[in-house]
């Protein structure tokens, strides 16, 4: 759009394509390539379809919940409670179906429904009483772990029917089941955070909420919207990892929130707001992901494993902070 | 300021019904326990004994029953003024919920009684809690009309800041729990739990500067072990302890010097660098220390079991430690200088002072602040794990944030993280002692989390009126 | 008005929510669902008896192992092993990983490297084992950090043809080979109630600190302590049980809450984790309550010599985590060589003799072990 009006003709493919690689998705996708090609060298294990594929399983839940965070961020705020509430929908699905006796879709549906509430409560805070998203999330960490913790009372639900484990353990046209709800979802709501009215205005409000409100924007039911939207993600998200683990304990998805946030950030996503896109936190969370295998595979253990993952974090954002700032300059 | 000044609502009936509930349901809150054991006071465990070991418990006797008669007159009082007008609907509406829960619960009690199998506690315990919610709702009721007085302005305007709240809710806390539980009153408690936290207080003082000037530390918890182990390994390699003190102090000013580099220089915002670092140094942490808990440390090198003049340590080195940084915080260039950074950056540069060399003090300073919090840490027991202490930099930020402080950066003191800090542990330990079920535990900790910062909210919001 | 009204709203749903379960109960007796199998009563030597009543009672238990797909036949040839332990960079299983070493070495023939995550998390240990599938090892063996969650990717393993062995925490029988049992959850129950009974009498109060409600482990000792405990020892009272994660800090501080909240009525502290037993020691040092106040925890050595030597803990019990995994790595080889089949009575785990099987698929270990001030200095893990 803005390329258009500002250039008289159209740009040539490899004026795209430089303008592309040195986006900050584009450095990091090739930093990523870098990692993938010097880990491919280390082992011939690493670079197969299964593997990949496997790989793509693992990452759902962190990608699906991502996506929301992704929104969240670029207008500014952060959702830290994402990661307790993958732990209170799979508490609530296992306890309605096992004490309550819900059927097990009934199960799952206030399952969901209950981690969208719980993302709803945290958007009504921030917008309505004007907690800052932090603090909000901060205490709701706490509140929503405490509450799967309080329902459960300890106990694991287990001995699901074997439908039940198709979503997080079962393959479609040969590709993981849940892969093709992350695939789906990076696609829709890649295109409408770049391309819809919505999306424009979360860049607006993360540039400048006060002008943002000035200028007509619903600023409040957008922001509503996300913080609900992060709760129904992370519910969805739940599901699948019970799905994927056959059980459900009330201390699922612990520490969840620095993953999915490390993914967001060094995807390109500004913490201050205002910037940021689905490729590049799809592509943060591949490469973390890819990472974490790789170097498995290559016979790193995991205690080095985590110093390299926090390195590649800070060298890769220090990079883009180089090209972009030489870029801008 | 004050242009809303409404006339206080008229004292009708309804008020009188009002205080003559909130006195029967507060006398019977702190009454009770004494009816019922007399003899050996109002503990809650002593109750609890005696009915498990005698069953002789006769409930009837006590007037128990005029409780759920209150908790019904509290919840049509409360629902008849969110009809009418002239006394605050939010308060009425809770009034009559925790009438209602006040009713539901006694009704539960005196089945599960007649059943034979209740124990007192057990299902009075937190029935006492709810019974002094609605007490202090009616209270409420009557001292708060809608709109806002002239009186209340000027209340609101002395004891309204966040660390007054905190200090009333700290208060309050240990008031209402010793008298549901002396035990919690006895010296011993209160000094554990004032000492046993110290360590996260004087972290959050370095927490607490960070955040004033925008930026955040979550690797707290990876050094904290980090600094522990190195400390520790030094004493048993013979250094002498005053220098295993200092060690941590060093290395921990060295790191916030990297971090600071990274921040300032370097132009990362700091929850990336902190978040690559908590990982980094955890990693360290688990390579070279390979599971091995630090022992055999001489004798002298316990500083958190020491106690001058009859005071632990810790207590001595938090307090003091809160009293320079608030002083220096509020009268020193820099300490001023950090919240003009965080209130304007921009300010902050025209007014000369350089922005880099400000983040880098600040994060050296916040070193400084994990070095001597983990000395605290590792000199409190005989043994020291080579596990960074889980989610610290959670109980460190909250406490921080809960304190007053502005995620945003700009506003925030050192008295009100410290506050903080010793108010979640408090709370922490006085949910056991009030026999909060143990699977809930966490849920009403992030509940009253929650109401802290509310609390926080409406003032500010009261204030700008 | 309309916006406190909501706010009022959702506040009062969630102090609902909050308080209307508060306080049903005050006691966890670490019921999961699973029955319980308390040992006869009695103190003392009778365990090795009470071994040969089990060993008749499993001669019925088929396998209920799983089976390894067919692979390569490795008998006698190097194998490539990697270990998963819950987490690494804690002591106890920094313990499992020397004797595995020391198997290891003395075999000759196995290479075995340590690798799981750095917290205690179901979903990174079942990625680590993943890649380890891909990587191609000759064998895997590990301690679930969940029984339930951890089983498909070892069904993974089984069916890749790699041989699955677990130790200190079992996950679904069919989901691996064998399990190295530590020593029974009843056998471990009965040493700690009654070295309570035994210090405090049989009419004492204790308070437990565990790791957390949901381990697994722990509510298993738990709910077999409570089983025991009402049948032999029915004066005991059960006061309060409390979490306190795998955090030094925490165990100390509600070792400490449960000194001061029921004073003079406490007797003793349950400590069920390698971390909340020293520390409990710690705070009741620290307090100056060892007279009144046993500790009677799961620890190593290492961790307890400070507060055995001062006379300040009596015992502390646990198996030789040294020995556990060096027995994993034995059965492991034996498996690899065919000597060890399903059916078979018991296995020969070099140094340490023959192990028993037990409950169809589960090597056992021994009866646990109580370590004391006259033997606590011998050891060193």
């Amino acid at each position: 759009m803005k390329s258009k009006t500002s250039t008289p003709r159209n740009p040539t493919v490899a004026e795209k394509l430089r303008h592309l690689l040195i986006s900050q998705e584009g450095v990091l996708f090739v930093i990523m390539l870098v990692s993938v090609l010097f880990l491919a060298t280390r082992t011939d294990k690493f670079l197969t379809v299964d593997n990949l594929l496997q790989q793509g399983r693992f990452m759902t839940e962190v990608g699906l919940i991502a996506i929301p965070m992704t929104y969240i961020i670029i207008t500014g705020g952060i959702d830290l409670s994402v990661g307790s509430i993958l732990g209170l929908t799979a508490i609530v699905l296992g306890w309605t179906w096992q004490e309550l006796g819900f059927p097990l879709e009934l199960a799952i549906i206030t399952g969901i429904l209950s981690g969208t509430v719980a993302g709803f409560v945290n958007g009504l805070f921030i917008v309505r009483v004007g907690v800052p998203p932090l603090i909000m999330t901060l205490a709701t960490l706490a509140l929503y772990r405490g509450l799967a913790e309080g329902i459960s009372e300890a106990r694991s639900a287990r001995g699901y029917p074997e439908w039940f484990f198709q979503l997080g353990q079962g393959e479609f046209l040969g590709i993981p089941t849940q892969l093709w709800l992350l695939i789906i979802a990076v696609v829709i709501f890649g295109i409408i955070l770049a391309r819809t009215r919505l999306g424009r205005a979360l860049y607006a409000i993360g540039n400048n909420e006060t002008g943002a409100r000035f200028s007509g924007l619903t600023v409040n039911r957008y922001l509503l919207f996300i913080y609900t939207f992060s709760g129904f993600m992370s519910a969805v998200a739940g599901y699948i990892f019970v799905s994927r683990v056959s059980t459900t304990r009330s201390d699922m998805g612990t520490g969840m929130e620095l993953d999915v946030i490390a993914a967001v950030v060094l995807g390109g996503t500004s913490i201050f707001g205002g910037t940021g896109s689905i490729p590049g936190t799809i592509v943060g969370v591949v490469l973390i992901q890819l990472l974490k295998n790789g170097l498995t595979l290559s016979g790193v253990t995991s205690d080095a494993t985590i110093v390299v993952i926090g390195s590649v974090l800070i060298f890769a954002i220090l990079v883009n902070n180089f090209i972009q700032s030489r870029r801008g300059g | 300021m004050s242009k809303t000044k409404t006339s206080l609502v008229k004292r009708g009936p309804a008020h009188f019904i009002g205080i003559a509930l909130a006195l029967v349901i507060i006398g019977a809150y702190f009454l009770l326990p004494f009816v019922i054991q007399p003899e050996r006071g109002p503990s809650t465990v002593a109750v609890v004994t005696e009915s498990k070991k005698t069953n002789e418990l006769n409930i009837f006797k006590t007037g128990v029953e005029l409780i759920p008669l209150a908790g019904l007159g509290v919840l049509l009082l409360g629902a008849w003024n969110v009809i009418v007008p002239g006394a605050s609907r939010a308060i009425s509406f809770l009034m009559s919920v925790t009438g209602l829960l006040v009713v539901v619960y006694y009704i539960n009690f005196f089945r599960d009684y007649a059943a034979g199998e209740a124990t007192f506690i057990s299902n009075m315990g937190s029935a006492f809690w709810i019974m002094l919610v609605a007490g202090i709702l009616c209270i409420l009721q009557i001292l708060i009309p809608r709109g806002i007085s002239e009186r209340r302005y000027r209340i609101t305007k002395l004891f309204g800041n966040q660390e007054s709240i905190i200090l009333f809710g700290l208060l309050f806390l240990i008031f209402v729990v010793g008298i549901a539980n002396p035990r919690f009153l006895q010296e011993r408690n209160i000094s554990d739990i004032l000492q046993g936290n110290a360590y996260i207080a004087v972290a959050a003082l370095g927490m607490t500067m960070v955040i004033v000037t925008g930026n955040i530390d979550i690797s707290v918890g990876s050094l904290v072990g980090l600094l522990a182990v190195i400390s520790g390994r030094l004493v048993v390699a013979g250094l002498p302890a005053p220098l295993a003190w200092l060690a941590p102090l060093i290395v921990g000013a060295g790191f916030g010097a990297l971090i600071g580099f990274l921040v300032a220089y370097l132009r990362i915002p700091s929850i990336v660098v902190t978040l690559g670092m908590l990982s980094i140094i955890k990693g360290i942490l688990i390579i070279w220390a390979q599971g091995e808990r630090v022992r055999d440390m001489p004798a002298d090198y316990f500083l958190s079991q020491m106690r001058p003049l009859g005071i632990p340590m810790p207590i001595i080195i938090m307090v003091a430690l809160t009293i320079v940084v608030v002083l220096w915080m509020r009268y020193s260039a820099t300490g001023r200088a950090f919240y003009a950074l965080g209130g304007n950056a921009e300010a902050a540069r025209l007014s000369g002072l350089s922005q880099k060399r400000l983040l880098m003090t600040v994060f050296i300073l916040n070193g400084v602040f994990i070095g001597i919090a983990s000395v605290m840490y590792s000199t409190q027991f005989n043994i020291i794990q080579a596990t960074p202490p889980p989610a610290l930099e959670l109980s460190v930020i909250t406490a921080s944030v809960v304190g007053g402080v502005s995620i945003l950066g700009g506003t925030g003191t050192a008295i009100g993280s410290t506050m903080a800090t010793l108010l979640l542990n408090f709370i922490r330990s006085a949910m056991i002692f009030i026999n909060v079920s143990p699977f809930w535990l966490k849920a009403v900790q992030g509940l009253l989390i929650l109401a802290t910062v509310l609390a926080d909210l409406i003032r500010r919001r009261r204030q700008r009126l | 008005m309309k916006r406190t009204f909501a706010i009022t709203l959702i506040l009062a749903l969630l102090l609902a929510l909050v308080a209307v379960p508060v306080g049903a109960q005050d006691r966890w007796d670490g019921a999961d669902d699973l029955a319980v199998n308390p040992l006869a009563c009695g103190m003392g030597d009778e365990m090795m008896d009470e071994g040969d009543d089990m060993e008749e009672d499993m001669e019925m238990m088929e396998y209920d192992g799983g089976m390894v797909a067919m692979g390569d036949d490795m008998a006698g040839m190097d194998i490539t092993l990697v270990d998963v332990p819950k987490l690494v960079g804690i002591g106890y299983f920094a313990a499992t990983t020397l004797g595995q070493q020391q198997a290891a070495e003395e075999l000759g023939n196995v290479s075995v490297t340590t690798d799981a995550p750095t917290e205690a998390n179901i979903d990174d240990q079942i990625q680590v084992i993943d890649s380890y599938i891909t990587a191609g090892v000759d064998g895997i063996l590990f301690a679930a950090n969940d029984p339930v969650a951890i089983a498909p990717v070892l069904r993974k393993a089984l069916e890749a043809g790699i041989h699955v062995v677990g130790y200190d925490a079992n996950s679904e029988p069919d989901a691996r080979e064998w399990f190295v049992n530590q020593a029974e959850f009843n056998g471990i129950a009965k040493a700690l109630v009654d070295s309570l009974a035994d210090q405090m009498g049989a009419e004492a109060s204790f308070g437990i600190v565990t790791s957390t409600f949901t381990t697994p482990n722990q509510a298993r000792w738990i709910a077999e302590m409570w089983a025991y405990a009402s049948e032999c020892y029915p004066g005991l009272t059960w006061l309060e049980t409390l979490e306190a994660q795998e955090d030094a800090v925490l165990s100390f501080q509600q070792a400490q809450t449960l000194i001061n909240k029921y004073g003079e009525d406490l007797d003793g502290i349950f400590a069920m984790t390698s971390v909340a037993t020293p520390n409990g020691a710690d705070a009741v040092q620290q307090a100056g309550v060892c007279e009144d106040v046993a500790v009677v925890g799961l620890a190593t050595p290492n961790g307890m010599k400070p507060y055995v030597n001062s006379g300040c803990v009596r015992d502390v019990i646990l198996w030789n985590p040294v020995d556990l995994g060096y027995a994993a790595v034995y059965v492991m080889r034996a498996v690899v060589d065919g000597e060890f089949q399903p059916g078979d009575a018991s296995v020969s785990a070099g140094r340490l003799g023959d192990l028993v099987v037990v409950n169809g698929s589960e090597v056992l270990l021994g009866p646990p072990f109580t370590f004391t001030a006259d033997n606590i200095n011998d050891f060193d893990f």
